[in-house]
């Protein structure tokens, strides 16, 4: 959003590159932080993907180990199964993204449209509660609520007189109750994102519809969502970025190993874990985040590349 | 102005942060790798001039070993962080420190792995190699020994090491069995050799239930558990025979093929033994998993039957808060499935085990598999064995400390059981009870440091509570018809196959799953042909033929 207003006031490309030091030298003071920390962080240890590609020794390091080529990557080739953990990793991730970011704005303009106060903030914390529980909790939870000898569900079902219900052995059920339980989980946090854009969108436009005569749903199709679609755009690059790697907490504390749930909840990551706690080999662990990564990579530059043509003001970069 | 200034002091707060913390750890790391690498020299020079000595002086000469310097020694061993135990471990661990600095001045601090995700936490801690830890607990067979000498996470031991500083464990442990902790031509480990126990698996299980089945020899076979299970199902309604926590699938699934076969596993490989040899033909690489169908296909009938009679829950698979034998201790499970070593635990009155009070008629009684057929194979004597890590900064006080605490009888006994008279008592018969006032919350030593890398039946005071009329017989029995672990000598190669392994071990734990807990859609006939292609898909022939060629290489 502050994009566009900066680059009106850009001036001519005329300038060098310490000019431009010198004349933003506030803002570069305050970015300062974030670049340090990206240097350290995450272009620091760069070099490191070198272990994908060694037969890692712990003696000789990452550098001194013997160098292997591909070696690394070939187990996931050779599982067979790269194609179905990508492609449940992408659907999961598609579908949190899409679904989660629907609910979130949805949520947002409710909380917006809400005018008892009180209620607002206790509806907000309550929806923000469920971030802060452990995954291991969450498993927990889904366990005693849903399994088959003494789950709270079955509990209810048994004594309506209905038959029990069996999802630890039925994998078509869990991509669904995955995703509610994601969606349970982040709405909360996800929609404060949201809420905050609507708070900054600039109160005399509102006012001005009104007057127009708009009533609330046209408030809302004509002056918020569009207000919201910069916002929107950006989230989503962000998370497209992250679309090949899955959320390994989630899915391990709910599934677990219980292999037969494996055709529709195994992701790269649950995938990897298990195969490489056995012989517990750094390079293989990190020649799959290189291969998610790539992909991550692969991603966000075609995303934004797309962005660009259909709205320049939108993309990234 | 103001805002600036704020602005300016927010950001210069941060970047000293971030600076302060980036420099301090790198000359941190620095200083580290630093005294790491010249320490390695140091001990490189002392070897070689301290082996001089010895060979010149012909002997271990104790004179020569330079111990100036107060060192402590930390010892890796897997267990929970003691809680309970904490007070009286400090005064044990102050008493036998005493002895350690007068001997060789050094002490000697536990580091404890919990239980919680053990192998890769202690993997971990011995890939950062920082001198974290000196010496450390490990098994070729259940903690990664091999792969990690491999992966250079162990010091090699050299005879005059092993001779200078450790003499009397070097003198103890036969040359045939040091050929059995060497790699590559090295010895990485100092082995468990001298030490009776039983880590073959099987089910314990309730004798006196069993007898009232119409089972009175006990479960002497598969089909006798299926009895068993029947009849506790119907007769005590309100337990769960076994409430396994759903991890039992190798054990189960090898146990089937051992009474069912002469197979003899080899350790180390793949969890559950994949492959093997067998009694006849011990040095032709086979996998009855996948050859054997006809056996495999009677496995997935009868575990569909054992899970049709309710002996485990029916979503067992993510039931993992279960624990069947604390369950069994108090008397509200039917069975465990473990090893003998757990049951010699379970079939004696210790003070944990209280259904024997409140149960005079109970009895735990053992079915080991390979009990139909005989198939009993003795345990590798490096199920229990002590490395030195190679991050170590002082190897070789390490291994004096390590040779007091195997061999001198006061240190073993401390470091074992604790403080006498607090912890242990000897009797009259001469062997270790609880002394009065005895908590096993508080003075339980033995629980505590679970020093399992160098026990030492020369020093071994017998423990008075273990039922040891049943468990002699127990013994007597496998002595009679076992076959010692015969590829001690084996050590895979596996670089090139290890991505096949990984994937046979994924496939082959998936469907075990489902097998073991006869939780498959669909015939057993049809859920075995699935295993037995996608295994093949997932390499086993190629890792058969691998290991085939390696054994010719070794045994031909």
């Amino acid at each position: 959003m502050g994009k566009t207003k900066v680059k009106e006031v850009k001036p001519k490309s005329s300038l060098t590159f310490f000019q431009k030091v010198k004349r933003y030298k506030t803002l570069m003071l305050m970015c300062t932080p974030a670049i340090l920390f990206f240097l350290a962080f995450s272009y620091a240890p760069l070099p490191g993907i070198y272990v994908a590609f060694v037969k890692y020794n712990y003696r000789d390091g990452i550098f001194g180990s013997k160098f292997v080529g591909l070696k690394n990557f070939e187990f996931l080739w050779d599982s067979g199964k790269l194609l179905d953990l990508t492609s449940n990793t992408i659907l999961y991730n598609l579908a949190f993204i899409i679904l989660g970011n629907v609910l979130a704005v949805f949520m947002a303009i409710l909380l917006n449209e809400l005018r008892c106060k009180w209620f607002k903030k206790v509806s907000q914390t309550m929806m923000f509660l469920p971030y802060f529980i452990s995954q291991v909790l969450v498993g927990i939870l889904v366990y005693n609520l849903l399994n088959y000898d003494y789950g709270f569900v079955n509990g209810m079902l048994t004594s309506l007189g209905r038959e029990k219900w069996g999802p630890y052995s039925d994998p078509n059920v869990w991509p669904v109750i995955l995703v509610i339980v994601y969606l349970w989980q982040q709405t909360g946090y996800n929609s404060v994102v949201y809420f905050a854009s609507i708070m900054g969108i600039d109160a005399e436009i509102i006012e001005a519809a009104k007057v127009d005569g708009a009533n609330g749903f046209q408030k809302i199709r004509y002056i918020i969502l569009p207000s919201l679609k910069p916002t929107i755009v950006i989230l989503l690059l962000f998370a497209l970025g992250g679309i090949v790697k899955g959320n390994f907490g989630l899915f391990y504390n709910i599934i677990g190993s219980n292999s037969l749930l494996y055709s529709t909840t195994d992701i790269i990551e649950t995938f990897v874990y298990r195969a490489t706690m056995v012989d517990f080999n750094f390079s293989t662990a990190s020649a799959v985040g290189l291969y998610q990564s790539v992909i991550g990579f692969i991603m966000v530059i075609t995303c934004n590349w797309i962005v660009k043509k259909i709205e320049p003001d939108y993309s990234l970069f | 102005m103001k805002r600036k200034l704020i602005a300016l002091f927010l950001a210069t707060t941060m970047v000293a942060g971030l600076a302060g913390c980036g420099s301090s750890e790198t000359t941190s790391t620095d200083s580290g790798s630093t005294d790491s690498a010249a320490s390695a020299t140091e001990t490189k020079t002392d070897n070689s001039s301290d082996s001089a000595a010895s060979a010149d002086s012909g002997s271990t000469d104790s004179a020569a070993i330079d111990t100036s310097e107060h060192v402590v020694i930390t010892y890796m061993t897997t267990g929970d962080k003691p809680t309970g135990t904490q007070e009286e471990l400090d005064k044990v661990m102050a008493e036998l420190n005493k002895i350690l600095t007068e001997k060789v001045n050094a002490e000697l601090d536990i580091y404890f792995i919990e239980w919680t995700d053990y192998l890769s936490n202690y993997n971990l801690t011995l890939a950062q190699m920082d001198g974290t830890v000196d010496l450390v607990g490990t098994a070729s067979d259940w903690l990664d020994a091999w792969p990690n000498a491999k992966n250079g996470a162990f010091l090699e031991l050299s005879e005059d090491m092993l001779k200078t500083y450790a003499p009397q464990t070097w003198a103890s442990v036969p040359a045939e069995n040091w050929e059995l902790c060497k790699y590559d031509g090295e010895i990485y480990l100092m082995p468990e050799d001298n030490y009776a126990q039983w880590t073959n698996h099987g089910y314990i299980y309730r004798m006196d239930w069993a007898k009232e089945a119409g089972l009175t020899d006990g479960v002497k076979s598969w089909e006798d558990l299926t009895t068993y299970w029947k009849h506790v199902k119907s007769t005590y309604t309100d337990i769960i025979p076994w409430d396994s926590d759903g991890t039992h699938q190798f054990q189960m699934a090898s146990g089937w093929v051992a009474s069912h076969s002469n197979f003899v596993p080899i350790d180390g490989l793949s969890n559950g033994g994949l492959w093997g040899g067998t009694k006849d033909d011990l040095y032709t690489i086979t996998s009855p998993f996948v050859e054997n169908t006809e056996m495999m296909v009677e496995y997935a009938k009868l575990m569909k039957e054992w899970n049709e009679i309710g002996v485990w829950k029916t979503d067992v698979l993510n039931n993992t808060s279960a624990d069947a034998r604390a369950d069994f201790r108090i008397g509200r499970s039917a069975a465990d499935q473990h090893h003998t070593q757990t049951w010699t635990d379970l079939c004696s009155a210790t003070p944990s085990n209280t259904i024997y009070e409140t149960d005079e008629d109970a009895e735990a009684g053992f079915f080991y598999f390979g009990q139909e057929t005989g198939n009993v194979v003795a345990l590798s004597i490096t199920h229990g064995a002590m490395a030195v890590s190679a991050g170590s900064e002082n190897p070789e006080r390490a291994l004096m400390v390590y040779d007091l605490i195997r061999n001198d009888p006061e240190c073993y006994r401390l470091f074992n059981y604790g403080i006498e008279g607090t912890s242990y008592e000897i009797d009259e018969n001469g062997l270790r009870t609880t002394p009065e006032g005895f908590d096993s919350e508080k003075h339980n030593i033995n629980g505590t440091t679970n020093y399992w890398w160098g026990r030492n039946d020369d020093l071994e005071i017998k423990d008075a509570t273990r039922n040891w009329d049943a468990i002699d017989k127990l013994y007597a029995e496998y002595d009679s018809k076992k076959i010692n672990y015969p590829y001690g000598q084996f050590v895979p190669d596996v670089d090139n196959i290890q991505s096949y392994i990984n994937n046979v071990n994924e496939t082959h734990n998936n469907y075990m799953k489902q097998i073991s807990y006869g939780l498959y859609q669909g015939t057993a006939e049809e859920i075995v042909a699935e295993y037995q292609e996608a295994m093949k898909a997932a390499g086993i022939d190629e890792v058969t033929a691998e290991l085939q060629r390696q054994f010719d290489e070794l045994y031909k």
